[in-house]
């Protein structure tokens, strides 16, 4: 009989089977990167209508967290500062420079909020109680980073359920006494240790069944 | 089976014969209604019936979604607007509560707003306010949604065209200068002391000018009586919790139709409440013409036509003139009810509890009646303890019903030059035989102030919109007499104007706000220490002090006659009888807009987005009609003629209607006011206009005809949907036989072999039967939720669905979706009817919330785990994973599941110009379900969640205090027939019903261990009547 295919044709469902197995392999692992929080959100650093610079402010002038975000301790959301707040010192700092001090100036006067850009945030089908993790220990750059080193905020951790997940069910590893929650560059060495007892200490029994944050 | 008699804890014969039938079509339980009963979704759930099928739906939206998807690769911007200047008490995240009040009708029900950063979303009761007391009628919880209605009048209208505040006031200000003018006032009933000042001033300024207040179901005969019998137009106010009997003659004070409902639903239920074998039980009798929800309250139920209960209360009254002194008006006195059965027991019962008991008469009744009543619970003794009299000061002297036909006379006349309308709507309302838009053209000048722009806007010159109670600064008093202040909770959304400042407007010539406005009104009742006592009335939200006067009151000198002029002229009727009421969920039409009350199913028939004629199964035979098989939605339609004038209305069967008389509600049937009253997610009008039938000598009953015309039309009812097929759910017994046999709810008792795998179980220790699942155990760290539904409370008004609606962001569907079965509401009320005798069944009510099962079926059959359980015992549902197989809805027993079949609060939100304002409604606290996700009731697992957090925060411990956390149905409730909390606690109050002997849980067998149970309903027949 004549031959119908050439010999190297052969070879041509081994390299089919073996192209397939690496495509598909690359494929899922493209997708489980690029499109999970940790590449996606992580170094979000959107352009905010006044250039806030948390390194001027908390490392330069050493303003503690709860100064402007005052409700983080309280409700389920650490509010961003209302202008009022802003007033306080800048009524008489800085008045004029028309490009920062200026713009907050507009909105005192007119009482226009000023439209921040929301850098964390989460899908609406999860609910975040901020008071919840700052009553027990939870300290603010464990989720938000170095805000201190931030010139513009960005967000430096990938806010993802699995993300959370790994602090739920090991808490010990990730809390801090209640007085250290907002200061920044926190390290002990016996981490372990300390967050056993404070875990003890503070009957903590972070959630990992659904109804916890998803209701 | 010779065991019947043998142990203590058998039932006995009659108790357990009973049948609980939910249709007509499940009595008969044809083939018909079997197969239909068969299916979880109906056939073709899943296709869009309008001309698209599903899978063309997806092909067109497949690709316009796959466009749209690589747009939207980008994370979108959310913004954060913090205040400027942040007002004092607000910490963003945390809702605040504010007091208010809500007038309907004149009388103000004390609320508490939850109010998210200047929006209110939730309405509670108030705790403190006696026409509250914690508890809020279907009206109070959908009152949030008329604040967002879209289709709410946005602007004043001069000729039709838009205009402004600014315009009218310079009207009001030229028009009304000339003070000489004949002018008009048509208003609602108002309390309001403020409202009252300014209507004094109005007519003192225009010295020829009217004021008539106009309710087209008002308590104008109720006065009209006390008058007859006590020389003063007074109201009547009842004290049940003292009654130890209660008759109410054709009077359904505890569905929300009536105005003190709330209060009066929580006093009869207080003393039905029963707790062990010692307790007691009030006693109530209905007579009444069609099924009522007093009436499937009540212990002893009679049917009687309206036109007959006249002849009734007089027999009564003369029955009781033979036991008791004070009634000599009716000795000797006798007539076609004198020897009935009834009024003997009556009699009997009223004199042997006189002092303790109350006879009550339906307010639309005739003055007469009402006299007689008032009589009767006079001789009794019953004034001062279950019944008083109030002085009300905003009732006027003359009858309003003869007031405003003499007012209507003079407009047709071309006798008045101006008419101001003030949340009145006489165009629609008014009795037919006045011709009201008739005599309105006669009138040069026309200006009204309402909500909607609706029929009578329509004819106005000048039409302004109203700001809603919430919106605005009011006062008034309660139906007793606390006085409250209204206290808006957000500004003005369509700058309109309060029934004070447009008044003031017209009467001054210029705007002042309604905030100085009542702040002046209370200047004069504060005289000294002003600040302190404003400032506690707002927080309170009542007043303890001003009171309407209780007055005393003896029988007067007229009485007697006026009594024989009474008697020798009863009414009645020939032939078929019409009675017209206002509808359980609309009222009088003033609430057609609001979808939550328009798919809100009628307590008894369980219609939605309609009106309907109902009549008995006896006389819907001899006229015809044609009984619609399960399934089906076609139901006859009949033509209905009272003089002269006809509607064409379906006919629907109700069972233990009286027979020859037909009931039909009013409310339904506008047209142009909104897209909901007109039924907009559907093809056809939502119900029918019966105004038209009613005239000024028939505004209760009337003689007419009526006849088949052939025609069908489509009713969405839901009482077949999620049927239970005529399981095991509902227990109840006399309080005889509970006292005799604690146990007899207990399944053993009812069934009379123990819940299946339970004796294994006790051989082995165990405590509950075996189970082939996984049991979870919980760690003591957690509060275990639990709830208790006493159906010895729940009366079935529906306030609990409006509230979890108002709490859960649950969607309107519209009609054609709620006739596929696919009705949102996460609890629903089952209404079943008892007995085997269709003509007059017994009827009880059954919320039916998601049971939380330790062993849920519903979480076994799930392939993504997109429910499961949490380790504080509820059955939890998570959104983001469910992918629409419903096979946990398909395996869930009770039928508590529902699923998102078109993406419905898109649907729902986005309709109109304006889709932001109803989204303003929604709670942020609660996820908006997507298309093809299932939900459930989720024992309010935000509110839980909430308390739980607080709690940790103060006390270290996750457990709230009982009573911390209420689910949205409880605490709505009126008749605090659910009871929710920590199941560990065991002195919760939830855990105290738990071990009540009465408690059992539905459909037990199935092992499913349910942690919603029940409380099994005890009547108290009075033996002379069994």
């Amino acid at each position: 009989m004549a031959q119908i295919f050439p010999k190297w044709t052969n070879q041509v469902p081994r390299k089919i089977l073996i192209g397939l197995i690496v495509v598909l392999n690359a494929v899922i692992f493209g997708v489980w990167y690029f499109f999970s929080p940790q590449y996606t959100d992580v170094g979000y650093a959107p352009e905010q209508p006044v250039p806030y610079s948390h390194k001027i402010h908390v490392d330069q002038l050493g303003l503690d967290c709860q100064y402007c975000h005052t409700s983080a301790f309280d409700s389920k959301q650490a509010n961003i500062p209302a202008t009022q707040t802003c007033m306080n010192c800048h009524n008489q700092v800085q008045v004029k420079n028309p490009d920062n001090v200026a713009l907050i100036l507009d909105s005192w006067e007119t009482g226009k909020a000023l439209e921040w850009v929301r850098v964390h945030n989460l899908p609406d089908y999860a609910y975040f109680n901020h008071s919840a993790h700052t009553n027990v220990g939870v300290g603010c750059e464990s989720c938000h980073g170095r805000i201190d080193k931030m010139e513009v905020v960005y967000q430096s951790e990938p806010l993802s359920m699995g993300w959370c997940l790994d602090c739920h069910r090991e808490p010990e590893k990730y809390v801090r006494p209640v007085d250290e929650v907002t200061t920044m560059g926190y390290k002990v060495e016996n981490q372990l240790e300390i967050g056993k007892a404070l875990v003890d200490k503070k009957n903590i029994h972070a959630p990992t069944y659904c109804q916890g944050c998803h209701y | 089976m010779n065991d019947l008699e043998s142990t203590d804890r058998q039932m006995s014969e009659e108790v357990k014969e009973t049948t609980y039938w939910k249709s007509l079509n499940e009595l008969a339980n044809n083939k018909e209604y079997q197969k239909y009963a068969e299916r979880e979704f109906t056939e073709n759930a899943t296709e869009l019936n309008d001309g698209v099928s599903r899978r063309g739906f997806l092909r067109v939206m497949g690709a316009s979604v796959a466009l749209a998807g690589l747009a939207a690769c980008r994370r979108p911007v959310q913004k954060i607007l913090p205040y400027s200047k942040q007002p004092e008490d607000i910490v963003p995240g945390i809702p605040l509560y504010y007091a208010t009040a809500m007038p309907v009708q004149g009388n103000l029900v004390g609320l508490i707003a939850e109010n998210h950063e200047g929006r209110p979303t939730k309405l509670e009761g108030n705790d403190m306010h006696p026409a509250s007391r914690g508890g809020t009628s279907i009206y109070n919880q959908a009152a949030i949604l008329g604040l967002y209605d879209p289709d709410r009048s946005q602007s004043p209208l001069y000729n039709g065209n838009k205009s402004t505040v600014a315009d009218f006031e310079a009207f009001a200000k030229s028009h009304f200068a000339n003070t000489g003018q004949r002018i008009a006032f048509i208003s609602e009933a108002n309390s309001s002391p403020t409202y009252q000042t300014i209507k004094e001033q109005a007519l003192s300024k225009f010295n020829n000018s009217t004021w008539v207040t106009y309710e087209p179901f008002g308590e104008d005969n109720v006065v009209e009586g006390n008058r007859i019998a006590f020389g003063g137009r007074l109201r009547t106010h009842y004290n049940l919790e003292n009654a130890d009997v209660i008759v109410s003659l054709n009077d359904d004070f505890m569905s929300s139709t009536h105005p003190n409902n709330v209060e009066y639903a929580k006093q009869v239920s207080s003393r039905r409440k029963v707790t062990d074998t010692d307790g007691e039980m009030n006693r109530i009798y209905s007579v009444e013409d069609s099924f009522s929800l007093t009436g499937s309250y009540a212990d002893h139920r009679l049917k009687l036509k309206a036109s007959q209960m006249e002849a009734f209360t007089y027999a009564l009254a003369a029955a009781l003139s033979t036991r008791i002194n004070g009634l000599s008006a009716f000795s000797s006195y006798t007539n076609e009810f004198t020897d009935h059965k009834w009024i003997t027991a009556l009699a009997d019962d009223l004199a042997a509890n006189a002092g303790s008991s109350a006879l009550t008469a339906g307010a639309q009744h005739k003055p007469e009646v009402h006299a007689a009543v008032a009589a009767i619970n006079q001789a009794l003794g019953n004034t001062g303890s279950t019944v008083h009299y109030l002085d009300v000061p905003h009732i006027d002297e003359q009858s309003s019903t003869e007031a405003f036909a003499d007012v209507v006379a003079e407009m047709k006349a071309g006798n008045i030059d101006t008419v101001v309308m003030v949340g009145v709507n006489p165009v629609h309302t008014a009795p037919a035989d006045l011709d009201f838009e008739n005599a309105l053209s006669n009138v040069d000048t026309v200006v009204d102030l309402s909500d909607y722009v609706d029929e009578t806007s329509k004819k106005a010159a000048w039409h302004v919109n109203r700001a809603h109670f919430l919106e605005a600064w009011g006062d008034g008093y309660s139906y007793g007499g606390a006085r409250s202040v209204i206290q808006p909770q957000i500004r003005p959304l369509h700058e309109g104007l309060s029934e004070i400042e447009f008044l003031n407007t017209i009467v001054s010539g210029s705007m002042t706000a309604g905030y100085d406005l009542v702040r002046d009104t209370f200047q004069g009742y504060y005289r000294s220490g002003f600040d302190t006592r404003w400032t506690n009335i707002l927080h309170d939200g009542i007043d303890t002090t001003g009171n309407f006067n209780q007055v005393n009151v003896r029988l007067s000198s007229g009485f007697a006659s006026a009594m024989n002029r009474a008697k020798s002229n009863v009414s009645s009727t020939t032939g078929m009888e019409v009675v017209i009421r206002p509808d359980a969920t609309l009222y009088d039409g003033r609430y057609a807009n609001l979808g939550w009350l328009q798919e809100l199913p009628d307590p008894m028939t369980k219609v939605t987005w309609d009106n309907v004629a109902l009549m008995s199964p006896a006389t819907a035979k001899s006229l015809g009609v044609e009984e619609a098989g399960a399934g089906q939605d076609d139901y006859d339609v009949v033509e209905i003629t009272v003089n002269g004038r006809s509607i064409n209305i379906v006919a629907w069967v109700q069972p233990g209607h009286v027979d020859d008389a037909i009931t039909l509600t009013a409310g339904y049937g506008r047209e142009g006011i909104g897209r909901v009253a007109s039924s907009y997610i559907d093809y056809t009008a939502g119900g029918v206009d019966v105004y038209p039938l009613r005239g000024t000598d028939n505004m209760l009953f009337a003689s007419a005809n009526v006849s088949t015309t052939g025609d069908t039309y489509e009713i969405a009812c839901v009482q077949d949907h999620h049927s239970l097929e005529g399981r095991d759910m509902y227990r109840q017994a006399p309080i005889s036989e509970y006292k005799k046999n604690p146990d007899f709810a207990s399944f053993a008792s009812v069934h009379t072999y123990e819940v299946p795998g339970m004796e294994a179980a006790e051989e082995m220790g165990e405590d509950q039967p075996i189970s082939l699942f996984n049991e979870q155990t919980y760690p003591d760290y957690e509060p275990q939720w639990g709830m208790a539904i006493d159906l010895n409370s729940c009366f079935g008004c529906g306030v609990c669905v409006i509230a979890c609606q108002s709490e859960n962001n649950i969607p309107v569907i519209g009609k054609k979706e709620v006739k596929q079965g696919r009705e949102m509401h996460w609890i629903r009320n089952d209404r079943y009817y008892v007995g085997d005798d269709a003509e007059s069944p017994q009827a009880v009510h059954q919320p039916v919330p998601c049971m939380h099962c330790e062993l849920a079926p519903c979480e076994q059959v799930c392939p993504v785990a997109a429910t499961t359980h949490s380790e504080d015992g509820m059955n939890q549902m998570t959104y983001n994973r469910c992918i629409g197989t419903r096979y946990c809805a398909n395996n869930c027993p009770y039928k508590v599941r529902r699923f998102n079949f078109f993406n419905y609060p898109k649907e729902y939100l986005t309709t109109g110009d304006d889709p932001d304002i109803i989204q303003m409604a929604m709670n942020p606290e609660v996820t908006v379900r997507f298309r093809g996700v299932m939900e459930k009731c989720t024992y309010c697992a935000q509110r839980v969640n909430r308390a739980k957090i607080e709690a940790k925060k103060e006390t270290g411990s996750p457990k709230p205090a009982d009573g911390a956390v209420k689910t949205a149905c409880q605490q709505a409730c009126p008749a605090d027939a659910i009871y929710f909390g920590d199941l560990t606690d065991d002195n919760s109050e939830v855990a105290q019903m738990k071990r009540n002997e009465r408690n059992f849980q539905m459909l037990e067998e199935l092992n499913t261990r349910p942690r919603t149970s029940y409380m099994a309903k005890l009547t108290n027949p009075n033996p002379a009547l069994a």
